[in-house]
Formats: C-alpha cells, structure tokens, sequence
C-alpha cells in the first residue's frame, strides 16, 4: 500500500485501486478489518477545504469544530455533540460522517450481505433490534449519521469537485441493480456542505448509553418559512428525510417495532421545541 | 518516510503504509506507556496528543502525522494530572489510564476548571471496565490541588 | 505450629473437601476501628508507575528472540474440521512453526464454538503470524448448532447433572402462603472485557518453563501448566507484575498459553500470544445467560413460606453451572426452599467465572420477585426483607462468623426514606423511583497462603508473597498491614509480589479472597519479625527499644519473619452482606433509563483500605449497571456466530453513564475470622445493583422488568404490559353498568 498526498482536486486522478482518507476514523479500521482495500491511499486533507465561512462548512471541517462552533444551527451542533466519541470527532470529518458506513454486525463482520454483494439480508431474519424500519426491505440496514438527518432537516446542498446536489440526493436506498447508499461517482471528492438560512432547529437522540453511541433513533426537525421540515438517523439505510406519510410507511422487523414508538415520541418533542 | 517529533524528540520512521502510530509508539520507540486496548478506535486507552489534540494512535496511520508534534503520556510524566489521579485512586488496573490522563491533560489545558458535566462531555471515549470513573472525575476536578 | 486438617475450601461459591496444612491463627484482633494506617486511605502504592505509563504489563513486554502467534479459530458455532493442511502457513515469509489439532491439547478438530482453537502459528512478526494462519488450507463440515437453553434441557444437552437443593416442604409452604407469586426472569450473556487481553509468553530457560501472563492466579497458572506439560511444578515459573484486569475470566492458563508453550517448545524461542479484542469477546470467558423461574409463597404480614425456583445456566460449551439459585437459598429465613438448576451445554462460548458468578443473577430474579411481592401485599420492601432475615445460614443452621447486615439496613434507612421526595419530582413524562435489593455472597477467603517479611538495617520492611494484584489494590493492602503491625510507616514497606520463584504459596485473586487470603498471612509474618525484633531489644537490656534503633544495628544482617493464613472457624458460615438503594428516572415515551443515585451499605469485616474499598464499590455497581442497561453479547439465532465482537456494539458504561455513588461499609472486623476479621470486598459490590435498579423502575413505573438489560425496547415492552395491566383493573373495579 502506499500513501499519495493530493496537493489540487485536479492532481487526485484516483485509480480503481485509491481510496481517498482524510479523518481516516472509518477507512482505517475498515482497512484492518479486511472489509476495504487498497493499493494506494490519497490522503485529500490538503484539498478539501476545512472550517466554517458564513453558510459554507468546509467538508474536512472536523466534528469537533463544528460542535464548538457558534455559527452553525443548533440541530447540527447538537448532532456533533452527541456523535461518536470526543477523539473521533477531534478527527473525523463531516464527510467522512456523511459518508459513513452502517454499524449493521453483519456488514461490520463481513458477512456476504447484499451490501457486500451477495444474496441476502441476514438481518431481516436474523438479529435487527437496532436495524431499519424503512425501506427495509432490500437491506435492513440503519444509516448511523447524526449529522447527516440534522443536515436532511437543514435543508442542506452539498458541492463536490463535479456538481452541486441537494443532500437528499447524495443517497441512495441500495437496490438489486445498485448496493450502494451514495451517489456519488468513484473519486468524487465531497468538498463543502452549503446551508440555507435556517430558523430554529434541534437533534433529538436516542441510544443504549449517554455518550459515544450511534442513534438508535435520531430525529432533526428544522424550521424553514412555515414548515417544519423533519429528518431521521438510525431508521432506513439512509439517512430519513419524514415525508407527508411520517411514519405511517414504516415497516418494522418483528424484532425493532420499539424503534417507531421512540421515533414517535422524539419527533413529537423536536416539533414542539421547534414551536416552544 | 514519516518524520514525527515525538515528546520534544524527533523520529524519521521507517515502516510500511497502513503501520498505526500506536504500532510505531510502541514497537519501535518503545514508549509502552501508550496502551492498546481494542485496535479499532473504540476505547480511547492509545490516546495519544497529536498537535495537542487527543487522537486514537490506534486508528491513526504514522504517515498520515508526518510532521506532527505527538505527546504521548512519558511526555507527561511531571504533569499534576499524573499526581492528582494517584492521589484521587483514580486508577485501578490502570490499563486505561495512560489514555485517560492524555484526554484528561487536554481538557484541562483549554478548560482549566471544567464542570462535572464538561467532565462526563470531554472523557466519555475513553472507557475504564474497572469503573473508576467517579475517581476520574475527581482526580480531573481537583488537579492543582 | 503446623497441622494438617480436612477442611471445605469455597472460591466463588463452589466448595470442595481439601486437606491443607494450616498453621494456628494466635494473633489477637487488632481493636475495631481505624488505626494507624489500616483503616486509613492510602492512594494505591503503584500508583504513580501504572498512572505513568511505566508499569510494564504482559502486553508490554518484549523478550529477545520473541515470535508472536496467532491462532486459527472456528468460525463456525458447530462444526468439525474434515481436512487441514498447514503447510501453506509454513510458507509464508516469518512463519517460524505451525501447529494443528491434536498437537497440543487446546488444539482440537471439534468445535463446539465459534472462536474454538483449532491450529496456531508463530512468526517474526503479529502480521506474518496471521498471514500464516489466513494460508491454512481448511474445510469444515458444518453441524447442527444447539442454541436456546430451555430446547438443550429438553433435548438432555447438559453439562453434568442437574443441580437439586431444597429444605423443607414447599408445596406444605405454598399451601400456607396468603399470597403466592411466579415470574420468569431472564439475564444475558455479558462479557469481562478486561482491558488488557488474555495473553502469555512462553519461553524455555533450560529444563524450566517460564511464563509471563496476565493472570489473577499465578499458582493455578504454575500448576495446570505443569500438569499440561508434564514438568514437576517447580519446574514452572509464573511472572505477573502488573495486569489490566481480569473480573474472573484470567484464573486458569487456557488455550493461549499452551499454544505459546508448544510453540516456544518447537522454536526454542520467546513465544507471545495474545488475544485481539474480538477473540476477547469470543473466547475469553462470559457471564453466562440465565432462565429463572420462580415462585415465592408468603403471609399476608411478609413472612416467607416458600421459595422455588427453576434455574436453567446457558454454560455454553464448556464452564460450570453457577450459583444461581444461591441467593434464594441463603438470602432469607424462609423454612421451605427448592432449586433445580439445569446446566445448559450450548453451541456458544465457554463461561466463566465474572465478578460474583450466580448471585448477579439469581440476586436480580429473587429480589425483583420479592418488591413484586411487596407491592402485592402492600408492604414496604425494606420491612419485608427485615421481616425475614436470617439470623443463621437457613440452608443448614450453621451460625454466621459475623453478620452486620441488619446495620446494614439501618444505615441505608436515610437513602430509602429520600423516596418520597425522589418520587415526587416526577413529571407525565419523566417518571422517578427508587428500588432497594439486598447482597449475599462468600468472601471469606482461606488458607493456604503464606508471606514472609525482611527487615533491614535502613527501617524498611519488604513484604514478599508470590501473589497478584489485578488492580485491586491489593498490594498497596498488604503494605498498610505490614506497617501497622511493625508500627512503621507505609511508606517504608515495600511489596514484592508476582513472580511464582521469588515468594511463597499465595491466594488466588478471584471470590474476594486475595485481601482475607493473604492479610492474615501479612500480618503474622510481620508480627514474626516484630517479635524476633523486640527480642534483639530485650538482649539489648531495653525492651522499649524504637523498632529503628534496634535494626539499625543490623547492619548487613536481617530480621525475616513468615507468615501463614490460619484456618476459617470451624462450623461457621463466613458470608458477606449488603444493600443498596438505586434512584432511577425513566422516559415512559423513549424508554429511556438514567440511573440518578445509587447508595451503597456493605459489610466486609475490618475495611483495610478506605480508599481502595471505596473504588471496588464503585466498579462493581457501575459494572453493575453496564449489566443492568447497555451490556449484552448477541448471536445470530440460525447460525449461533456471535454478532457483537467489538467496543462498538458491545457497549460499556461510558464516564456520562456513571450516577452519583455514595458507598458506606460498616466496619467492624468479624470476631470469628482470622486474626484481621477481614473479608473481601471485589465482588458484593455487583450483587445487588441490578436487582435494585430493576425495582426502582418498578417504583417509578410499575412496570416490571423482567429481563437484562434493560434495553429501550425492554423498557418500552414492559412500560406497555404495565398499562395494559392498569386499564385490565380499572375495567375490572369499574361497577358494573345495568
């Protein structure tokens, strides 16, 4: 393996073998589990823009930068607050965040899921208390991202080195002709997420401990104009933006039922302190 | 090859892309001080001070802190923290403690009298299974004592 | 003087018939109270060497020549190996030797387990060691796994026979019984995790093995491995200096270290092999899952009339059946009492022992059955267990060596009368509660053990034992026993301990019996050198002689004293108590669960270490409440292959999970017990939290939890089944419309 220092976006010409790291919290361990490898690694932290200006949050901005920052919504403070562990968020980015894997045991273990190509969800007759109850039917998996539902409610665009997309559109629910979760193209480079002005908003989250947990259930709710615009972690293979059904088309496992009655409670309670 | 300065010493390191710095701290520079508990960047025991900034060395590549001022905790042996967690029993097996004194060094440099729950906000990555924590609290809150 | 006597030695509630030589305990007690050092804090004396980071663990150590292994293990929860070839192992650069099943005993084609041993190699480096086992060439034939414990007692899949304890007549006691409850209560598997993982380094110094290991019991390790390999016991040294925790699962050598034996044989080099954090959590040990069912029969005023109970241990493949049923039968004087306790043999990891094994459980089952039954009769948990304390052991009349548990009540009564308060601040939201449950278990500790104590011409004492300190604070223990019987101060006693060729027979560290184990030895050594020193005095014509003008006429010489652990009293029953008052608030909407408040009473005998105590009992209920909450090993239910193999999924309580603790011990040496009246304090701690806590959320809610952990989704189930419950009664008390 080697390691390649990208000095221009221009200069990353990744080969099928590259894999880009900048925090590295996630491709690292992922490296040594065997679950990702790599013949060259392209160490893009001298390229992605870092830290905050006005609306614009660089994307190798760390966790802990934001979460310390005054200047950005509450919602996506909060989920940086309570997002992994006080070294993880020292050093991961908000894309490495947006751009996580799922905590699913069974990915994590390498198992041959769909995500991992094969033909199954071991989840959905296996163990999934801490699964998806949305479009679950594929693949059970539940998108970890704190940050990626306060960002969903915020309404925000991302920018990378090719174009500029809602959030929403950064994901993908993985299917048969596609696995995976994100739209983004081999070497596409994430490099700043752009907020639009935001009224009040806050990032609700429920998880087996008080810290250093990933969501069980996260619920974002942002105000923007009139409407309130809510958004969850934990709950589908991507990150959830609640549409005009909420929660009506779940569809819960035999084992995580108890997901949507937290789910319900939190969304309730980030309405009301949108309004209180 | 990575060049680190490593508690005020500096290192050219010779290893192979994909080596860990704890690997490095440990292995060839001997610092042993510097504990690996999980590997996978979950316990916070390798917490090491990267540009002092607490990181996991157990998930951070050496070649990507090529350059970088590193303290590991023989570079804080002096530090009142180390006195002030003997003093508190804020250690039991003490197979965590290396990486609890570096967070808690950290904390108390940006926030020399941190709340309880500033406490509990900055040290919760780094796990303890013997439970000392309510020691740890302590031995943090009355560190200049 | 020395005798041999046949006596019943306990470790972690397992009794067997031994014959040991004892020597006579003729030291009077020292008065109640703290002294001058002992019963005073004293901050752990290596301290500052493990706070520094200079302490050097196994994990640490790096001998000349050293080959790192790494093992094959099964992947499968039940298979058998039908071909293996390890030749392409031997062909990957660094790769020094391999072996395969049957090579050394731990090594086997049967696997009952994933994470079972089934071939090693050994490498320059860890990284080339597990190339090397990655190139074993191995297929399996995959076999039907055994998973849920109640079908493996219908299907006889037992590790030995069923386990039948009864007393009285229970059907007579629930006959009698005004009010009679049954629940089922189920605990999961939770895992030790110690910090530092299970590991060894094996090397052959000659005719002699030397074996560095983190372990809690370096004579055990001397022994079995003596055994294994067939060497004459001394023939095998033992080092631990320092080792990051073992909570039960580090008393025997297990396969690691016969692996590094056999390797380091073959190489005749330094062999290191040490578990990754995911072995850890597949072949390092477990607290067992358990099925309780249970039955309690009472008078309408509390008194107990009976108990019953089904006990179904999910060993795994390999262990003991715990005590689980332990706590019914000792916990209350209850005349008619009967357990059957199935030992379930399961396609899962081993158990073993984990910091008071058995009573965790049993004492969650029992004590959680008995608020229940509080609540029915509308009595107050703490005067119902009041009502039914025992004022012998109710298994077989024995008297208790010292029993303070009664104090214990008393001195708890200020934390449970904040209930009321603590219950009114709920909201429609956020409900609070706070729950009490009792502890029992053994730490009585036993002979043999033995130290000595060298005095020298500079003051100084030196206390040598071959025991361990597994971060206890042990040592540091010792050291105040030592200066308080040579009336010097602490910081003029050192320890020397860890090493099986430089000291004498010492306790194991595990059933809280290192502190009442190896003090009494302490004390009687340095009160040997005491009295050899006071004689030296009289020769000098004055018996008033300060101890540091007598040896400083030593000059090169020294005074050595020995000391050996006398027997426990004949006829008693040596137990140690507790209670704790847990305060809990629940989100009856997310589930959510924060502990707020636990109080802690417990009854240790003569507390040595204030200090020291005061942090055992909070490891041991915020390990406690990892059971109670967040921790649980998971399986997949069709293949067994276990699903939460890191940190990350399986969840220890962080420093944000920890309540306030406040922790008392009554303090008073038991008159019957050694010449220190000390018992030990690693394990009661962890008895009753979870029971505590389960009964606190009972007081907030009235939901009944009835399983561990108590996740959200355990919570919310119970929290609805509660509310259905309610509306159940309020239909049924509702007056019937004409």
């Amino acid at each position: 393996m080697k390691l390649r220092r990208a000095s221009s976006v221009a200069g990353l010409e990744p080969a099928s073998n590259s894999l880009l790291l900048a925090g590295g919290t996630e491709v690292v361990p992922l490296l040594r589990a065997g679950i990702l490898e790599a013949e060259e690694l392209i160490d893009v932290r001298g390229v992605v823009p870092r830290g905050i200006s006005g609306p614009s949050i660089g994307a190798g901005t760390t966790l802990a930068e934001i979460e310390s920052s005054p200047d950005v919504p509450d919602a996506l403070r909060e989920a940086c607050r309570l997002a992994a562990s006080p070294q993880l968020r020292n050093t991961g980015t908000l894309a490495g965040n947006l751009l996580q894997s799922t905590r699913c045991w069974y990915w994590r273990l390498n198992w041959p899921c769909r995500l991992h190509g094969g033909d199954a969800c071991f989840a959905r007759d296996g163990e999934h208390r801490e699964h998806a109850v949305l479009a679950n039917d594929y693949c059970a998996s539940a998108h970890p991202s704190d940050v990626a539902a306060a960002l969903l409610a915020l309404g925000a665009t991302v920018q990378t080195d090719r174009r500029s997309l809602p959030l929403a559109e950064l994901y993908r629910v993985p299917s048969e002709d596609d696995r995976r979760s994100t739209t983004l193209e081999h070497g596409e480079l994430l490099l700043s997420v752009e907020l639009p002005p935001a009224g009040r908003s806050v990032y609700l989250k429920a998880m087996e401990r008080k810290r250093w947990a990933f969501p069980l259930v996260g619920v974002a709710a942002a105000r923007s104009g009139d409407t309130a615009r809510v958004a969850l972690a934990g709950v589908a293979p991507v990150p959830w933006l609640l549409g005009p059904a909420g929660l009506e088309a779940a569809t819960p496992l035999p084992g995580n039922a108890y997901k949507l009655e937290i789910a319900t409670a939190l969304v309730k309670r980030a309405l009301a302190q949108l309004d209180g | 090859m990575p060049e680190l300065a490593v508690n005020g010493h500096r290192y050219a390191v010779d290893a192979p892309v994909g080596t860990t710095l704890a690997e490095t701290l440990r292995d060839e520079l001997t610092l042993t001080g510097t504990k690996i508990a999980c590997g996978e960047g979950q316990c916070g025991a390798c917490t090491v001070l990267v540009d002092g900034t607490p990181v996991l060395s157990c998930i951070t590549l050496v070649h990507s802190v090529d350059g970088a001022e590193v303290t590991t905790i023989e570079g804080l042996r002096d530090h009142r923290m180390v006195e002030s967690f003997v003093r508190a029993d804020a250690l039991q097996c003490g197979f965590c403690t290396p990486g609890q004194i570096v967070s808690a060094v950290a904390l108390v440099e940006s926030n020399p009298s941190p709340s309880s729950d500033e406490i509990r906000h900055a040290m919760a990555g780094n796990l303890c299974r013997c439970g000392a924590y309510p020691k740890i609290e302590e031995a943090i809150r009355t560190w200049r004592d | 003087m020395a005798r041999l006597i046949r006596t019943e030695k306990e470790i972690e509630g397992r009794y067997e018939e031994v014959w040991i030589v004892v020597e006579e305990d003729v030291l009077e007690q020292w008065p109640p109270g703290p002294l001058n050092v002992v019963g005073r804090p004293a901050p752990r004396g290596d301290g500052l060497q493990r706070a520094r980071g200079e302490a050097i663990y196994t994990a640490d150590l790096r001998l000349n020549g050293m080959l790192h292994a790494a093992v094959l293990r099964s992947p499968h929860a039940h298979a058998r190996v039908t071909r293996i070839d390890l030749a392409p192992a031997l062909a990957v650069p660094g790769v020094h030797a391999a072996i395969g099943p049957g090579e050394t005993e731990v090594l086997a084609g049967e696997c009952g387990f994933e994470g079972a041993p089934i071939a090693a190699v050994c490498a320059d480096t860890l990284e080339q060691a597990r190339a090397g086992v990655a190139a074993i060439d191995v297929e399996f034939e995959l076999l039907e796994p055994i998973l849920d414990s109640d079908e493996a007692v219908v299907r006889g899949s037992l590790l030995g026979e069923p386990r039948v304890r009864q007393r009285g007549d229970v059907e007579r006691g629930l006959a009698e019984a005004d009010v009679v409850l049954s629940a089922e209560f189920r605990t999961s598997v939770v895992l030790h995790n110690s910090f530092e993982t299970h590991q060894a380094i094996v090397q052959w110094v000659g005719d002699t093995v030397e074996v560095h290991i983190s372990t809690q019991f370096i004579w055990g390790v001397r022994d079995e491995v003596a055994k294994g390999l067939s060497l004459p016991p001394d023939k095998v040294r033992v080092i631990c200096n320092y080792m990051g925790g073992g909570f039960g699962s580090k008393n025997s050598p297990d396969d690691y270290t016969f692996i590094a034996a056999e390797l380091a044989k073959r190489t005749g080099r330094p062999v290191k092999c040490a578990l990754t954090r995911r072995e850890e959590h597949l072949a390092a040990g477990n607290r067992n899952a358990t099925i309780q069912r249970l039955t309690v029969g009472a008078k309408e005023d509390g008194t107990l009339t009976a108990l019953r109970g089904e006990y179904v241990n999910a060993v795994g493949w390999g262990g003991w059946s715990s005590p689980t049923e332990g706590p019914m039968h000792l916990l209350y004087s209850c005349p008619n009492v009967a357990s059957t306790t199935y030992p379930a043999k399961l396609n899962q990891p081993p158990m073993k022992a984990f910091r008071a094994p058995g009573f965790v459980e049993g004492t969650f089952g029992l004590e959680a059955l008995l608020d229940e039954l509080a609540a029915k009769i509308g009595l107050d948990p703490l005067e119902l267990r009041r009502r039914n304390h025992a004022e012998q052991d109710p298994s077989d009349d024995r008297p208790f060596s010292g029993k303070n548990l009664v104090e214990c009540y008393r001195r708890a009564e200020p934390h449970w009368e904040r209930r009321h308060e603590v219950r009114a601040r709920s909201t429609d939201v956020v409900k609070r509660g706070v729950g009490m449950a009792s502890q029992i278990w053994y730490g009585g500790g036993g002979p043999p053990s033995y130290a000595w104590v060298r005095v020298g011409s500079d003051g100084r004492a030196t206390v040598v034992t071959a025991m361990q300190d597994i971060g206890t604070g042990t040592k540091t223990a010792m050291a105040q026993i030592a200066a308080e019987e040579l009336r010097i101060p602490l910081e003029h006693v050192t320890v020397s301990a860890g090493d099986s060729a430089r000291g004498p027979y010492a306790s194991i560290s595990a059933g809280s019996s290192t502190t009442p184990s190896m003090g009494p030895a302490v004390r009687a050594a340095a009160a040997d050198a005491r009295r050899q020193i006071e004689e030296i005095a009289e020769q000098r014509g004055d018996p008033d002689m300060p101890l540091g003008e007598v040896v400083a006429l030593l000059e090169d010489a020294q005074v050595l004293g020995k000391g050996a652990r006398g027997p426990n009293p004949t006829g008693m029953q040596v137990l140690t108590f507790g209670v704790q008052v847990a305060e809990v608030a629940v989100d009856v909407e997310t589930g959510e669960i924060w502990v707020e408040r636990v109080a802690a009473v417990h009854d240790v005998g003569r507390v040595i270490n204030p200090l020291g105590a005061s942090s055992q009992i909070e490891g041991g209920i915020i390990q406690g409440i990892g059971h109670t909450l967040s921790e649980e090993r998971l399986h997949d239910p069709s293949s067994g292959a276990i699903l939460t193999t890191s940190f990350e999924s399986y969840r220890l309580p962080t420093i944000a999970d920890v309540p306030e603790i406040v922790s008392e011990l009554v303090d008073v040496p038991d008159p019957n017990l050694t010449n220190l009246g000390s018992k030990g304090l690693g394990e009661p701690p962890i008895v009753p939290t979870a029971a505590a806590i389960a009964n606190a959320i009972r007081d907030a809610t009235g939901a009944e939890v009835r399983r561990l952990p108590i996740t959200r989704e355990e919570m919310l189930r119970a929290l609805r089944e509660a509310e259905q419950r309610q509306r159940e009664s309020e239909r049924s008390e509702a007056p019937a419309r004409v």
